[in-house]
């Protein structure tokens, strides 16, 4: 009786092993359906995502601020000052003003392109024990968006539209280990690719052995055939180490985003790239160094007191 | 009767997937996070008979698959967690050493979660995912490791309660 039992759980456990082996194949060959079931689950997800968004709002500037308490010290005081009502107001208005300033430097950039844009708010980020880095943005198929659309940050280059829903989309970012981008150096023009690492850094290869990178140089995408999936011309980084490892074929390098993966509150996709390149035109420019004025003081001795004029 | 518990279950890690992806997957937590579905399909596990362990592990798996930041294709999760299910069943099943001590469980459930990720990355790379570097790899397997010391304690009362409503048993833990 109890081998029966025995056999009866090993045989439950034969077919649900070959059960997730066949979803495996079957996922593995493309078929439609198993697509379906992820665009459903993302489409019925969504509004939840949407709430949650709004509910964790005020506890993620609340961690932001203290993760950043020097900076917001003087303003955490003000906020201190007032009611449980108006902070929570404060904290809202806040977060919009946040949004208004990322989406108003990603507007500047994109009119200086001349790329066509639309801008969407970050809904959820991608679980990192996926192993992946991905973001979930708010609009989808139905506001234009589709498969391997650039995306970008007012700062520069946020990933690429990796799967689209119809009322959102899942972007994987630069800094995902599968990520890679064609870039090339402001000014030199020279070429090389860009792999992400997991992490706010990536690795520049260059592709001429005759070509020298340095640091501080800036990267730009280099564009894609039809700009897809990168529009050229998009800021990527800055190069902030140089490897020069002896017997490398070509020289390799540490590069660190423009943009700031760990406060993206709102991106734009570009659907529509200019036909001429923009070149440079989009490269920051390297902060100037603000000259400190020399101060000369020119110090007159007082005439001292004799010891003979003391004692009278 | 078995309809109705496999409901119950079935609703119960639905709405733990719903908080997963509404709430948890917000929040960027240092070292990789946790996932709350995944503790909870492993402490449903521990607590059941291997059989039911293997059901619910592979309907765990299908959910962790439909999620939409999963890199993976459909039935990746959905294997390693029919195995890594009806494992933990199978070893503590019959033991009250292990069942009813919460100290037992919550470190059984901890290795186990270190284990199915490592798991996961190593059958995926077979797959051909992508996979991260090597150091950022240990990190999110430790980081994990910890937060689910942290986290499991929290669900374990709540996962006990719901499992004895399901099941309609009575655990001492």
């Amino acid at each position: 009786m109890r081998n029966g039992g025995e056999n009866r759980g090993r045989l439950l456990l034969v077919i649900l092993i070959v059960s997730s082996l066949f979803l495996i194949t079957l996922d593995l060959r493309g078929v439609n359906v198993l697509d379906g079931l992820r665009n459903g689950t993302q489409t019925a997800l969504s509004p939840f995502q949407r709430a949650g968004n709004v509910v964790l709002t005020p506890v993620k500037n609340f961690v932001n601020d203290i993760t950043h308490l020097g900076r917001t010290r003087n303003q955490i005081e003000d906020l201190r000052k007032q009611n449980q009502k108006l902070r929570e107001q404060l904290i809202l208005r806040k977060n919009q003003d946040g949004e208004i300033e990322q989406l108003k430097s990603i507007l500047d950039l994109a009119g200086t392109a001349r790329f066509k844009i639309v801008s969407a708010k970050v809904i959820s980020q991608g679980s990192s024990l996926a192993f992946t880095r991905t973001i979930t943005i708010d609009s989808g198929s139905g506001n234009g968006i589709k498969k391997n659309m650039t995306v970008i940050s007012g700062e520069g280059l946020v990933g690429v539209v990796k799967e689209v829903f119809t009322n959102s989309s899942i972007v994987m970012l630069a800094t995902d280990p599968a990520f890679k981008v064609g870039v090339r150096i402001a000014g030199s023009q020279q070429i090389g690719i860009l792999a992400g690492l997991g992490s706010s850094s990536a690795n520049l290869q260059l592709l001429d052995n005759q070509t020298t990178i340095k640091v501080g140089d800036v990267l730009l995408a280099r564009g894609s055939a039809n700009a897809q999936p990168f529009v050229p011309g998009v800021p990527v980084g800055r190069v902030s180490s140089v490897s020069n490892a002896a017997g490398a074929v070509t020289q390799s390098a540490t590069v660190k985003y423009f943009a700031n993966f760990g406060a993206l509150g709102v991106v734009s996709v570009v659907v529509k790239a200019p036909k001429a390149d923009p070149r440079d035109a989009l490269a920051p420019v390297a902060p100037v160094p603000t000259p400190i004025p020399t101060v000369t003081v020119f110090v007159t001795p007082s005439p001292s007191t004799s010891p003979s004029a003391s004692s009278n | 009767m078995l309809l109705r518990r496999f409901g119950i279950t079935g609703t119960i890690f639905s709405f733990f997937f719903m908080v997963q992806e509404a709430l948890v997957n917000q929040l960027s937590f240092p070292a990789g996070g946790f996932s709350i579905l995944l503790i909870l399909t492993l402490l449903w596990a521990a607590l059941s008979t291997p059989e039911v362990a293997a059901v619910v592990g592979f309907g765990g798996g299908i959910l962790l698959d439909l999620s939409p930041s999963t890199s993976g294709p459909l039935g990746h999760w959905t294997l390693i967690l029919v195995f890594m299910s009806y494992a933990i069943a199978f070893f503590s099943y019959g033991d009250e050493n292990m069942r009813g001590n919460p100290l037992s469980l919550i470190l059984m459930i901890t290795l186990a979660q270190v284990i199915v990720l490592f798991s996961y990355v190593a059958t995926g790379l077979l797959l051909g995912n992508v996979a991260t570097s090597f150091s950022q790899t240990l990190i999110t397997l430790l980081g994990s490791g910890i937060w689910t010391l942290v986290v499991t304690p929290l669900m374990l009362p709540v996962v006990v309660w719901l499992h004895d409503l399901a099941f309609d048993s009575r655990m001492r833990i």
